[in-house]
């Protein structure tokens, strides 16, 4: 026997029998791809890194880095061109984890790099960037929360000190297996959004993994099986379609190939157009104050998954007996206490409000005024109103909360959360030096007065879109009480409070009347006829 | 006294009424039902018949309106104010004390000076308030083809709603008047088929100036 | 020469292996959507909950699949090689979209999907997951 050094039979083996299972199995929805990344020299080493496979894949791919670089998936950055708000998740302060600042090492498990521990970063590393994030077909790439985007390189304990183990990735594994992204890929981050499973959107969590039909027409597993890129299109790794920028109104007709008239391709109408309805051509009068969200997506967190709907942080930090943190759990298993975070409240098959939007988003940013009061300050206010021309009626997730702002300073703070320092909240529950923390993260002053302020955020509801026979009927608006009950600026046929109160008045008592004049006319006949008789 | 049997309502004319009348207490029906009066057939079928209804309407109304004119019966409906104070005599002494009916129905007068009125007014303002309104209201996305684009449903709703309300009370007086011919049921019975039995004594006053 | 005897040889070793491990190689993603659409949906119905594959570890999966004991309450066929056979997906082909799609599958590998989901997810896997 004679074989090249390192090579046993068991490899050899396993090689062809791995070849011969692709080869006679194509399982469903296999690749069309004209490259076999397992056959690529570059990709069959032991890598040590994700940097270096990073580096193997640049060898080939020569501009995917840099394109890459430009994205808001890479700088977690965004200047809103309208209003000059600097945006994006590195800068804006939400009410569910606070901010990114401080607590990089644990949230930029979900940056598309490797090693944002600090903000010393480098952006401009070329091999920082993480391509298998997004391009895993193996579901066995996982960044792991607090290791500033690397993925286990070797079997450790994770989380440190839990006494459970986690194993190394096995990147050549991952590197020769690489293909399109994924619901799975996407959904790694974008399901887990505000620290878990259908936390934050209510309109995307795991259940859209392997979704059946009724609970999206679209990506439906056994259907048409989109995934989130068949609509979030992209060019040069440019992820089209985002809430920093949304596109509240797509005046435009459906998209033909070749043209280029749409910044965003992710709109409903970029492939359904402007006149969808055939059967029912009324609804189509709907499209000039509806987003078609507003019919078609009932309601969010359809999966079996329950979604947050309010996070109070001022409870935060009470212990259990033991002096530990503990959790509270409700009869269906949800947590609602955690020490860490405070109160939650969660729902499922929640029906989303409504509310009139333009587009445009303007965020109460750290340092813009807040005041205590019972009127909640709007972290992200969306704007639009029925008499602007450019707004239409939008489903909405409000996520409401309470989270702590410097009294002194009237402004919103920046918690440091996570990692194992002295100022970690969750590791000593200490608000003041969290706060501090927090903030000399970014180089701001904490007066070291604190209290805890209402806040609400708002999400657009776009996805779990429902087959058209479980669609919002027209009665559910068409009432009064109605879904759109509140929604100002439109007569909505059916509902009451529209109505003008004295023409029905008005029209019921002549009605009325008439109808009392041909009684008393008629009885009058009938009893001067028999008094005749 | 003798009773004279006389043809005044003709087959498409018993037809077209018939229909009509069914239509629209359909779309009385329906109609109120969208503006969210009550429950009956559901929202979004209500409002898918009320509009299929008026497009049978429409279709009668070509008919109606091309018979009406190529059979000179339109003339039935010019207004006079002659006798008018006879006949809202009668309705308000004469029915009671059983004093002779002051008009006598003949083919060529089909109407009493009052009904003349009545018919006109739901011709002339009642049918277009509730037509334009109703044109408007299904086709409001396209107001601007015609100069109007901007122009909100509110109003649009509210002038529907009202020429509803003037319908429906046209359409109980006018059951109610159904019954206040010469017998209680001589007009209903003519508008079924067509004759009516028409008095014939010679010294009606009425009468006599209509024949 | 040496070459050509070397994969000869593989390939022996390789149809050995096949042999004793099974042709197929578990499609997890493929496991996932009829354990999701097919598994669920009667664990909701029949037994009012769901079964994540998160709940056992994989040893108590494979221990599980291995033993072939699945519905105790004896209410339905208690195989759980019945639950994933063509015959159970030909059984509900009609009320099941995902059982239709599925019924040409030979069982095998459809046994090996389903297998590599619950441990792809399993308690003491990478990922735990839901049935959800």
């Amino acid at each position: 026997m004679n074989l090249p050094p390192g090579t046993t039979w068991l490899k050899v083996a396993v090689t062809i029998m791995l070849a011969t299972a692709f080869t006679a199995m194509p399982a469903a929805g296999a690749s069309k791809s004209t490259a076999d990344h397992s056959k690529f020299k570059e990709l069959q080493q032991n890598f040590q890194s994700g940097p270096e496979v990073t580096k193997a894949c640049l060898s080939c791919h020569t501009e995917a880095a840099k394109q890459v670089q430009k994205t808001k998936h890479w700088t977690w950055e965004y200047l809103n061109p309208e209003n000059k708000q600097r945006l994006g998740k590195k800068n804006v302060i939400n009410n569910f984890c606070i901010a990114v600042p401080s607590n990089y090492a644990a949230c930029t498990a979900c940056h598309i790099g490797y090693g944002w521990k600090d903000d010393k970063f480098d952006f401009t590393v070329e091999t920082n960037v993480d391509c298998l994030a997004c391009h895993d077909t193996t579901g066995s790439y996982l960044k792991l929360a607090g290791m500033a985007g690397h993925v286990p390189y070797k079997d450790m304990e994770y989380p440190p000190g839990s006494g459970s183990f986690v194993k190394a990735t096995d990147l050549k594994k991952v590197a020769q297996k690489v293909g399109k992204t994924s619901r799975d890929t996407c959904g790694a981050c974008h399901f887990n959004g505000g620290g878990g499973n259908a936390v934050k959107h209510g309109d995307l969590d795991t259940s859209l993994e392997a979704p059946d039909k009724e609970l999206d027409v679209h990506m439906d597993s056994l259907g048409l099986n989109f995934t989130c890129a068949t609509c979030h299109k992209t060019g040069g790794h440019d992820v089209a379609g985002s809430r920093y920028a949304p596109t509240a109104v797509d005046r435009k007709g459906a998209q033909v190939r070749g043209s280029e008239d749409r910044k965003n391709p992710a709109t409903c109408q970029s492939c359904h157009g402007q006149a969808p309805h055939t059967k029912t051509a009324k609804l189509n009068d709907h499209t000039s104050k509806l987003a078609c969200q507003t019919c078609h997506v009932p309601s969010f967190a359809r999966g079996g998954i329950a979604t947050k709907m309010s996070w109070d942080w001022s409870t935060a930090g009470k212990m259990g007996p033991d002096g530990k943190p503990m959790t509270v759990k409700d009869d269906k298993k949800h947590v609602i206490y955690d020490s860490k975070k405070g109160d939650f409240v969660l729902a499922e098959n929640v029906t989303p409000e409504y509310i009139w939007f333009n587009g445009s988003v303007q965020y109460t940013l750290r340092g813009d005024p807040v005041e205590k009061s019972d009127q909640p300050t709007r972290i992200n206010r969306f704007e639009g109103s029925p008499h602007d021309g450019k707004s239409v009626i939008w489903p909405v997730k409000v996520f409401r909360g309470q989270q702590p702002y410097d009294t002194v300073s009237k402004s919103l703070v920046i918690l440091h959360t996570t990692g194992n320092d002295d100022a970690s909240y969750w590791k000593h529950f200490n608000w003041e030096k969290a706060i501090a923390a927090g903030m000399a993260s970014v180089g701001d002053t904490f007066s070291g007065k604190y209290d805890f302020v209402k806040t609400e955020m708002t999400w657009p509801i776009t996805h779990m879109v429902a087959p058209k026979d479980k669609a919002v009927g027209c009665v559910e608006c068409h009432k009064a009480g109605g879904r759109l009950e509140k929604i100002e600026g439109v007569y909505i046929p059916g509902r009451s409070r529209d109505h003008l109160g004295l023409l029905d008045t008005a029209g019921w008592s002549l009605a009325a009347l008439t109808l009392f004049g041909v009684v008393v006319h008629g009885s009058l006949r009938i009893a001067t006829r028999k008094k005749k008789d | 006294m003798t009773t004279q049997r006389v043809y005044i309502f003709k087959r498409f004319e018993r037809f077209w009424h018939w229909t009509q009348a069914a239509l629209i207490i359909f779309m009385m029906l329906t109609g109120f039902e969208v503006h969210g009066t009550y429950t009956l057939l559901g929202w979004a079928k209500a409002a898918q018949l009320h509009t299929n209804a008026a497009w049978a309407l429409v279709a009668l109304w070509v008919f109606a309106i091309f018979w009406h004119f190529t059979t000179g019966e339109w003339k039935q409906y010019i207004p006079t104010m002659e006798k008018v104070d006879v006949m809202v005599k009668y309705y308000v002494t004469g029915i009671f004390t059983d004093a002779p009916h002051p008009f006598r129905t003949t083919p060529l007068i089909k109407h009493n000076p009052l009904q003349r009125l009545a018919y006109l007014f739901v011709k002339l303002l009642i049918n277009p308030l509730i037509w334009i309104s109703g044109f408007a209201y299904l086709f409001y996305r396209d107001l601007g083809a015609i100069g109007l684009g901007g122009l909100p449903l509110a109003p649009i709703a509210l002038v529907h709603t009202a020429a509803a309300f003037l319908m429906l009370i046209f359409f109980i007086a006018h059951i109610y008047l159904a019954t206040a011919g010469h017998t209680p049921t001589a007009h209903i019975k003519a508008m079924i088929i067509g004759y009516e039995d028409v008095e014939d004594h010679g010294a009606a006053p009425a009468g006599k100036s209509a024949g | 020469m040496r070459m050509t005897k070397q994969l000869l040889m593989g390939a022996v070793l390789g149809i050995v292996m096949v042999g004793t491990a099974g042709a197929y190689d578990g499609d997890w993603k493929r496991g996932r959507v009829y354990y999701r659409q097919v598994c669920t949906d009667c664990h909701q119905s029949m037994a009012k909950k769901t079964i994540s594959p998160n709940e056992k570890t994989k040893a108590e999966w494979t221990a599980y699949i291995t033993a072939d004991k699945h519905d105790a309450t004896k209410k339905s066929n208690p195989s759980l090689k019945y639950a994933t056979s063509r015959a159970y997906r030909d059984s509900i082909k009609t009320k099941n979209k995902a059982a239709e799609k599925f019924l040409e599958v030979p069982d095998a590998e459809l046994q090996a999907d389903i297998k590599a989901w619950v441990l792809y997810g399993a308690k003491d896997s990478d990922n735990p997951s839901r049935c959800q």
